[in-house]
């Protein structure tokens, strides 16, 4: 008896290290080649028209959208939210108002009325048919528009066999509205790039030292000239700023000292031309930026330390979103090859600060 | 003849003297201030053959010398995937198909007194046969470079400025790729990666602008873990961030936000990074559900999934640990069958 169970034991086993094998095999197949969850039926040609798009305004509203499913439609609803996803929680748009429009106009699938009405909230009811091949619009008037201009906001679409907005919704989909200017909420404060540029500036760009060039001295062979400017940046646009750097080599007549096209070590006795935005020790000049704020940094090409670039056009420091003031020492080094013209070498460099977008 | 030398010595001094009184005195050129506060941009719905007067503030931070500052418009393209503009400075750079340049009006010079701001008139006109549908270019306010030294200086700030225009466009964003970016020091680069090893934070999706319009998508990004409860980011693109005409633009999302209200320049301003995301190690299925489109233009649909395994190397430590002990016992009891079958066999054959 003993023996026969384990030998069922035994087949068991492979039986078992078989289907274990079968299973993990399935389960890769789900994860990795089965299509994901994908787009039920959604509408198509989905559109929306605001005649009036201005913030607190009355509007009338023409949406437009191609029913899918070949199933007799009685009723759509249409939410108004702030967000387009039909299963997230609804947030009605400040100051949307739905409650008083009246339907003047449809076409495709028609025999519509507006059943029932709220704040963000319209059943369109008819006795149920089977809808055609050809795109549907309704125009409904006294739209009351959201005030909010910085977000969309948008209006959920669902489709449903009975003529009451009740039992299992057949299609969705959602449109996308915008308005803009209207009134000023007083919570807002318009958007503001501070900037600042000088040999030595103030942390918040309330002064500088009043000297806008550098004099790097005389180009030795033997010795690498250095500089130094300061620049101070902050926003509180929420797409934060880039800071560019133009200008051309430093150059006397047709000779070129030539800039160094990617981050670079100093070297004594070749022709070169850098920057940086970092402290260095080699040689000794720079400062980290300075600041508490970690959204504002310099951009990689020009925040290694000991390493100097120049590119015209190059972005040199850039934050992603809203920065509080923070300041940058441009560390500039030249070297010279000692074949190099006699000559008085000179060059503008012009830091642009821009919004984002 | 001594008498009439000393003569005409007096009057040329006389006339040397005078030409000193009367001449005006040529004063050293005066460094105007290079500290300024601007508009970092401005968004406006134009109708074809429509115009719209605005202003823009501009203010003078430093508080002992004026802002001189020249004004222009240039056009504007991407510098990568990201929203950085590439300004084209260059006098003579052609005209961009998107270029706002002979649409806007602006002075060609403003000057601001120590510390006071400037509320100076623009306008923008589009023209009756404008086709659509967004039009952008850029305004550049220039203060005076500086002469002397080897190295001048010169500051300069720049106004996005974006117009769209209602009517039929062509609206045609490409989903490229969606997943998670690995960590990175600056929170607006990174690298899609399906394995991490560190907690992801950020989401992203990188979206092929192949219409004629500057494209703003809405909508969500929902994680789905092998186990646990499903995470739902609700605004993926919070900024309002643009795709530009042409450009292949990444878009990134915070697992977690973390908003904080600071104090900038006498004003609260609401900041937002992204905080620890809370997830625990495994597989996570990314499924992005975002719309886009213009007033009165067909709302699209972008959809697209991804996936990507997130595993700590404590993690992994576990993981093996754990297949450690299952194959040990496993073994032992599979030993232990065919042992017991072995002798069961022998014992059949005596």
């Amino acid at each position: 008896m003993r023996t026969h169970i384990n030998q069922w034991l035994i087949h068991l086993m492979r039986w078992s290290h078989l289907a274990l094998e079968l299973l993990l095999i399935g389960i890769l197949i789900a994860l990795f080649i089965a299509p994901s969850a994908g787009a039920a039926m959604r509408l198509r040609e989905r559109s929306l028209y605001m005649t009036n798009d201005e913030a607190g305004e009355r509007s009338s509203y023409v949406l437009g959208f191609r029913y899918m499913s070949p199933v007799p439609i009685g009723s759509f609803e249409l939410l108004f939210c702030n967000d387009p996803i039909p299963y997230n929680p609804c947030e009605v748009p400040l100051g949307l108002d739905v409650s008083d429009v009246s339907l003047t106009n449809q076409t495709g699938e028609t025999g519509f009325v507006i059943s029932q009405k709220s704040t963000n909230r319209l059943l369109f009811t008819r006795t149920s048919s089977l809808p055609g091949p050809d795109r549907s619009t309704y125009t409904f008037d006294n739209v009351l528009n959201p005030l909010d201009i910085e977000a969309a906001f948008a209006v959920r679409i669902k489709t449903f066999e009975s003529n009451n907005g009740t039992g299992p919704q057949v299609d969705f989909g959602s449109v996308r509205g915008q308005v803009i200017k209207g009134i000023q909420i007083e919570t807002q404060v318009p958007p503001m790039l501070i900037f600042c540029l000088a040999e030595q500036v103030e942390y918040n760009c309330t002064g500088t030292n009043d000297i806008y060039h550098s004099d790097m001295g005389k180009l030795s062979p033997n010795e690498t000239l250095t500089a130094q400017s300061q620049m101070a940046v902050g926003t509180n646009a929420t797409a934060g700023f880039v800071i560019s750097v133009v200008g051309s080599p430093l150059s006397a007549g047709m000779e070129v000292i030539k800039s160094l096209d990617t981050p670079s070590p100093s070297k004594l006795g070749k022709n070169q031309f850098g920057i940086n935005l970092v402290a260095n020790n080699s040689p000794g000049i720079g400062l980290d930026p300075e600041g508490d704020w970690a959204n504002a940094t310099a951009a990689p090409n020009y925040g290694q330390s000991n390493m100097y670039m120049f590119k015209d056009g190059d972005i040199v420091a850039s934050s992603p979103n809203v920065s509080l003031m923070k300041k940058f020492t441009v560390s500039y080094i030249v070297n010279v090859s000692p074949a190099l013209r006699a000559g008085v070498y000179t060059t503008t460099i012009n830091f642009i600060a821009s919004g984002r977008f | 003849m001594n008498h009439l030398k000393s003569a005409a010595l007096i009057m040329c001094a006389v006339v040397f003297a005078a030409s000193l009184l009367f001449i005006p005195q040529q004063n050293a050129y005066a460094q105007g201030s290079a500290a300024l506060s601007i508009v970092p941009k401005k968004t406006y719905t134009i109708e074809a053959g429509k115009t719209v007067n605005d202003t823009l503030l501009i203010r003078n931070q430093d508080k002992e010398r004026t802002l001189n500052l020249s004004l222009r418009v240039i056009d504007f393209s991407y510098t990568d995937d990201s929203g950085a503009p590439k300004l084209m400075l260059d006098e003579g750079a052609p005209k961009t198909s998107w270029s706002l340049r002979d649409n806007i009006d602006i002075p060609e010079t403003v000057s601001i007194e120590p510390g006071s701001s400037e509320s100076i008139g623009m306008s923008v006109t589009i023209p009756e046969n404008q086709g659509g549908c967004s039009l952008y270019s850029a305004i550049v306010y220039s203060s005076t470079s500086s002469e002397g030294g080897n190295v001048g200086l010169s500051a300069s700030g720049v106004t996005l400025v974006f117009a769209n225009i209602p009517g039929v466009c062509k609206e045609d964003l490409v989903l490229k790729r969606v997943g998670a970016l690995n960590d990175s020091k600056n929170i607006d680069n990174g690298e899609y990666a399906y394995f991490h090893l560190d907690q992801p934070k950020r989401i992203a999706y990188t979206l092929q602008n192949n219409g004629n319009v500057a494209a703003s998508p809405v909508g969500s990004i929902t994680l789905r873990p092998w186990f646990g409860k499903e995470i739902v980011i609700n605004n993926i693109n919070p900024n309002g961030s643009l795709a530009l005409i042409g450009q292949e633009r990444t878009f990134v999302s915070c697992v977690k936000l973390k908003g904080e209200t600071v104090g900038f320049n006498g004003t609260r301003a609401e900041s937002t990074t992204c905080d620890t995301s809370g997830l625990w190690p495994g597989f996570y299925s990314v499924e992005l559900a975002g719309y886009y489109g213009q007033n009165g233009n067909n709302t699209k649909d972008l959809v697209g999934s991804s996936w990507f395994i997130y595993m700590p190397w404590w993690a992994i430590a576990i993981l093996v640990a754990a297949l450690a002990f299952i194959t040990y016992y496993v073994r032992k009891i599979v030993l232990h069958i065919r042992s017991n079958s072995s002798k069961a066999k022998l014992k059949k054959r005596k």
